[in-house]
């Protein structure tokens, strides 16, 4: 069953039977928002029934919307805390993800900043490679983000889309080895994102993470998954109710291949990992639990078939 | 308001100069300060890396008096002040404190403040100088910079001459040349200004 991520918009009027329709068909709600009486619902659905959801969307005024981003969990790398990048750029990237499904976390380098003292530590690293996905925010000049650029890859492994002030091809030209996305024209700027140029230039950054995703998803489904993501959330929520009681957004972020669960890592990690999926498999005989570099949750990779030969 | 009769910015690349001419912009209108610049030039070059800021003021003559925030009405054996803007009001009670004493001064609310028994006429006490906004403005305008400066510039050297209006704002993350002085004049020079 192939799985596809769309958005729900619609009302709060009749939504729980929306709800129970995306539970029965096989489906998934990855984060529910309900903002005064509108509710968006950001879920995974069998690809042959995202039809059927969209008819029963129709009378309730409510629509379904394609979003490629659902289940990702994307690091927007700003070079630090101060002003020069906070709201602007950052932010408003940052929010502009979200509209769109993808859930993102802000990444401020400790000492970012600067040419000759610009540097990654290992926990920044560390962070950034338990995403599926980097944005870096950079500056307005060549000359900086070429020399930089070299020492705040160093270590990360996980595709980078690279956001500068210079044009898109300049940026290509300066990286060396090539990164996985460029998007030029958005480096520093000290004012809020309204116009249409700068809303096309927002736009054109989701572009490139979709682009880059996709090639990551295409990768991923030549050796897929033991099991969904989304799946795997469905059955820690079931069966550790102390999830519920969790305040986050989303106490298990999905990801691509994994799944970002917001307990701590000692009570928990062994419960986790000895919770039966089906047919006896185990959580941790398919997936692998590290504890996370981001306060003390509990990170789950989940192994490809090739190692695991179990798809449930 | 006066206009910014001046207003460049110069870099070795022509795109990132761009880029800074309109984050000056933009932070310069945030903090309100282009109404008190009467010329600016700025030089970046990220490959040396420095960040040089020079320029004039407007001659700002301005004191912000009482009758400039609030209406002074005369009463019987009171004067009561009702204020518009809450900005001054700090300022101004301290003045008051120590001209008439605490017994004579009462802030009955925050847009209201009663003088009692004081023997002063009304349009006196309309004409207290209660700030002066040239005193700040270098304060600000250096805050300003450091905005538009790149991150990481953090080697810093600045100069304000009140007499003559002018100021200039160095920065690098490295140390700072010994010639930096001839750089700042030559910036000073292209405005057709010297340096203080």
């Amino acid at each position: 069953m192939m799985l596809v991520p769309v958005t729900y918009k619609g009302g709060v009027y009749r939504h729980n039977e929306i709800m129970d329709l995306i539970d029965d068909v096989g489906g998934y709600i990855v984060q529910k928002h309900v903002i005064a009486t509108d509710v968006v619902l950001l879920c995974f659905m069998p690809k042959d029934d995202v039809e059927v959801l969209r008819a029963a969307a129709k009378p309730l005024g409510a629509e379904v919307i394609d979003s490629p981003l659902v289940g990702t969990e994307i690091a927007v790398v700003s070079m630090s805390l101060e002003i020069h990048h906070l709201p602007h750029p950052s932010c408003d990237i940052a929010e502009y993800i979200r509209r769109l499904g993808g859930k993102t976390n802000m990444v401020s380098l400790a000492r970012g900043p600067g040419k000759r003292i610009a540097a990654l530590n290992d926990e920044e690293r560390d962070v950034i490679n338990e995403h599926d996905l980097a944005i870096y925010l950079l500056g307005n000049f060549a000359n900086c983000i070429e020399k930089k650029m070299p020492v705040l890859r160093r270590g990360i492994n996980v595709p980078i889309v690279l956001c500068g002030g210079p044009n898109k091809e300049e940026l290509q030209r300066i990286i060396d080895p090539p990164l996985d996305g460029y998007v030029g024209n958005v480096g520093r700027f000290m004012h809020r994102t309204k116009e249409s140029v700068e809303l096309g230039k927002l736009d054109e950054i989701i572009a490139e993470i979709t682009r880059v995703l996709e090639k990551k998803r295409i990768a991923i489904a030549k050796d897929p998954v033991s099991v969904s993501p989304a799946r795997l959330m469905d059955v820690i929520k079931e069966k550790v109710p102390q999830i519920l009681d969790v305040t986050s957004p989303t106490p298990l972020t999905v990801q691509m291949d994994g799944l970002r669960v917001k307990l701590p890592y000692d009570p928990f990690a062994n419960e986790i990992h000895t919770l039966e999926i089906e047919d006896g498999i185990r959580i941790g005989d398919i997936c692998e639990l590290t504890p996370s570099r981001m306060r003390d949750y509990i990170m789950l990779k989940i192994r490809p078939f090739s190692e695991t030969n179990v798809v449930v | 308001m006066h206009a910014v009769e001046y207003f460049e910015v110069e870099c070795p690349e022509p795109l990132g100069g761009e880029y800074y001419k309109q984050i000056a912009n933009d932070v310069l209108l945030d903090h309100n300060l282009l109404r008190v610049i009467h010329k600016l030039h700025i030089y970046v070059d990220p490959g040396v890396p420095i960040f040089v800021a020079v320029g004039v003021f407007h001659k700002i003559t301005s004191l912000v008096r009482v009758r400039d925030f609030a209406a002074v009405n005369p009463l019987a054996g009171k004067i009561m002040l009702a204020l518009a803007s809450e900005m001054y009001l700090a300022p101004m009670l301290k003045i008051f404190l120590s001209r008439f004493g605490q017994d004579h001064v009462e802030q009955s609310d925050r847009f209201t403040v009663i003088l009692r028994d004081v023997t002063v006429d009304p349009r006196e006490v309309e004409e207290i100088v209660v700030a002066d906004p040239s005193e700040s403005v270098f304060k600000d305008l250096i805050y300003a910079l450091k905005c538009i400066a790149p991150e990481g510039f953090r080697v810093r050297r600045e100069l304000y001459s009140k007499e003559k209006g002018k100021f200039f704002f160095v920065a690098s993350e490295d140390t700072l040349a010994a010639d930096v002085d001839a750089l700042v004049q030559a910036k000073f020079a292209k405005m057709g200004e010297e340096m203080p």
